[in-house]
């Protein structure tokens, strides 16, 4: 019987953190995910600065989801200025957003989490024995960088994005591109939902969970939404996002953590699916029925077959909108034009994570007086220590190796970003 | 032929590096045949946490004691050991106002629990350790990336380029956001590299490469007060990616 399990360093996961358990009787005492990653300090930073300066800044919080990051602390500027954007704007935004979540979720399943279910080591093992595996994951991930490159302008940190539009508009025959590129994407990520439908996924970390999601609007699947609903039965309006993300600070973390009711929850793809996944259509649908997940699943394992059936919507949603652009042609939009007020913005996406947060408060200047950030990741710490505490004591028999990899396993599970968490909002802006 | 180990670390930063790294979709498989990567815990379990490196390549900047540990340690077992990107190279954004104490941010962002949390001003590697080469940007450009690591793997150092945006700017022909557009445009004074990626949407360049040797900061602050930016705006545009670079120190210090 084992006293402790400490993993000082996860690996394959984006950051710095570690697991601490201290066991006492075959029951878990404490549970720490230690996020070490050092303090950047970005909200403070930035208070003073003028509006247009904090997007390409606070996309900087994070590589993987600089998109995501981007398009949301535009949208919560736009909303504290009454800034209203085209319907071409919006989808263009939308597009650039599947494009990061198609590379965030390739990157994680190829290169991160599916190595474990074959027994290796990382993407760079798994590539000496199966090379085509993996040249099929850098296909699929290069493609969301091809739509972020050609929407946002770079694939990290896009510059393209502006407050009111873009810089730069894509042409037709950019378009046409990405189309045959989306093609061929879509029959890899059929291959990958194939792929997913062998893999035996254990349950050793099964446990009852809430889940929280941005509703998607007009019924459709979506990665944008004004409400946050939890499989509580809950619905809020996403403006007072701190009554579902009541963040306290926690010794052993640089990052806050969240709860709602006092109970941990659980955002990202999987929380998407099951609150939102009977709202998928075509092949998305189809690969969710195969992958025979249900809406009672409350396994974090089935986090990274979520992913999978994303990566076919993403694909075919990215479809959809550039039928739609190529339809009615490429306007001539030039970004719209702010008129500085003194208030309050909030916006939310869902980032490849889950629901993300950007608030910002103005003065009559336009410089930011107050910013609040709430990522994904920080959303899911105390969910994440819930199972890892079910999963010790069910596993508690096992080596202390065998043990770490597991656990190792269900963090991973999750796609933690770490550095997004550590990102820290001011105590006094609750 | 011996293939050279390599090591690739990240100290406190966005990640952006590394990521860009792995967005080398269509060479990574041939990258990889070609050294043993022997730790890249990003990508791997099973790190050797040990052995000597042929290269260590080192993204993100020092904020904290445990960063400046790490990175002495990848010193001591690296022949070579590269800066990637502008936070390893000057600071990067979180270095932003190092004038402002820690301990205020700490208190402002954790309340009292912030006291246990130890953290120091943002600074690059080279302020602790020798740096044999760096490769700026934000991010690094794929490219730049490629081409360095050809020149490594036939033991040649890299050419990076020493001249400004502006150069790559003029080049390709786009309008001029300073000049013509009456933008807040530090292409004049930015590293080149990335081939005036943001003029060329339209964007001005907001200088995320840090500065090129010998730029003249003081002109180019000057034809913006000219064009009627405030003081405040110039500053915290300079400060946003470089602000420990000595060259714009001594201008910050003029003002």
């Amino acid at each position: 019987m084992h006293n402790s399990v400490v993993i000082e360093h996860l690996c394959r996961v984006e950051g710095h953190g570690g697991i601490t358990v201290n066991i006492k009787d075959g029951r878990v005492e404490q549970i720490n995910v230690d996020i070490f990653e050092g303090s950047r300090f970005f909200e403070p930073l930035i208070i003073g600065r003028h509006y247009d300066e904090i997007p390409p800044i606070l996309s900087r919080i994070c590589a993987i989801c600089s998109a995501v990051h981007t398009i949301t602390s535009l949208m919560a500027i736009e909303d504290a200025f009454g800034v209203k954007i085209t319907p071409q704007t919006t989808l263009l935004r939308d597009l650039l957003i599947q494009g990061g979540n198609i590379e965030s979720h390739a990157l994680h399943l190829f290169c991160l989490a599916v190595p474990d279910y074959l027994g290796y080591t990382g993407a760079i093992s798994l590539a000496s024995d199966q090379p085509e595996l993996v040249k099929m994951g850098l296909d699929l991930k290069k493609l969301g960088n091809t739509i972020q490159e050609a929407i946002g302008g770079r694939a990290v940190h896009p510059v393209n994005a502006v407050i009111g539009g873009f810089g730069r508009l894509p042409n037709k025959e950019m378009l046409l591109h990405l189309k045959e590129q989306l093609k061929k994407g879509l029959k890899q990520a059929s291959a990958t939902i194939d792929l997913m439908a062998t893999l035996k996924i254990p349950n050793f970390s099964e446990s009852q969970t809430v889940y929280a999601a941005l509703e998607s609007i007009d019924g459709k699947y979506s990665f944008f939404g004004d409400r946050i609903i939890l499989s509580t039965g809950d619905s809020i309006d996403i403006s007072k996002y701190k009554e579902v993300c009541n963040e306290k600070v926690v010794l052993h973390s640089h990052a806050k953590q969240s709860q709602f009711k006092n109970k941990p929850f659980m955002v990202g793809a999987l929380a998407r699916i099951m609150l939102n996944g009977h709202k998928l259509t075509g092949k998305a649908k189809k690969a969710l029925e195969k992958l025979g997940f249900n809406s009672s699943s409350q396994n974090v394992l089935y986090n990274n077959l979520a992913q999978a059936v994303e990566l076919v919507y993403a694909i075919e949603k990215s479809l959809e909108i550039i039928e739609q652009l190529l339809k009615y042609g490429i306007k001539d939009e030039r970004p719209i034009k702010v008129k500085v007020k003194a208030g309050k913005g909030t916006a939310a996406c869902e980032a490849p994570r889950g629901m993300l947060f950007h608030s910002y408060t103005f003065d009559n200047k336009g410089n930011l007086a107050k910013a609040d950030v709430i990522t994904p990741t920080a959303q899911n710490l105390a969910n994440m220590e819930k199972d890892l505490r079910v999963s010790v004591e069910r596993l508690i028999n096992e080596s202390k190796e065998s043990l770490s990899d597991k656990l190792e396993i269900v963090a991973r599970a999750y796609d933690p970003c770490i550095s997004c968490s550590v990102h820290l909002v001011e105590l006094n802006s609750k | 032929m011996v293939k050279p180990k390599i090591g690739i670390f990240g100290l406190t930063g966005c990640a952006g590096e590394q990521i860009v790294i792995l967005n080398c979709e269509d060479q990574l498989i041939d990258i990889l045949g070609a050294i043993d990567i022997r730790y890249f815990p990003t990508a791997m379990t099973k790190n050797d946490e040990k052995c000597e490196l042929d290269i260590a390549f080192v993204e993100g900047a020092v904020v904290q004691p445990m960063d400046e540990e790490s990175l002495k340690k990848i010193r001591q077992r690296s022949k070579l050991l590269i800066a990637l990107g502008t936070c390893a190279v000057w600071g990067g954004l979180p270095a932003m106002r190092n004038d402002v104490s820690r301990g205020e941010f700490l208190e402002k962002v954790y309340g009292t629990k912030g006291k246990s949390f130890k953290s120091i001003p943002a600074q690059p590697l080279k302020n602790f350790i020798d740096v044999d080469l760096s490769i700026s940007g934000c991010p690094i450009e794929k490219e730049q990336f490629l081409k360095a690591v050809t020149y490594l793997l036939h033991g040649d150092p890299p050419l990076l380029p020493n001249y400004a945006v502006c150069t790559e700017c003029k080049m390709n022909e786009y309008v001029c956001m300073l000049v013509e557009k009456n933008k807040l445009c530090l292409g004049p004074i930015t590293m080149a590299g990335c081939g005036a990626r943001c003029p060329g949407y339209n964007i001005p360049c907001y200088g995320c490469r840090g500065p090129v040797d010998g730029a003249n900061v003081a002109s180019e602050v000057k034809i913006l007060k000219e064009k009627g930016f405030t003081l405040r705006d110039i500053e915290n545009r300079l400060r946003s990616f470089a602000a420990q670079a000595e060259i714009l120190q001594e201008q910050f210090k003029k003002e």
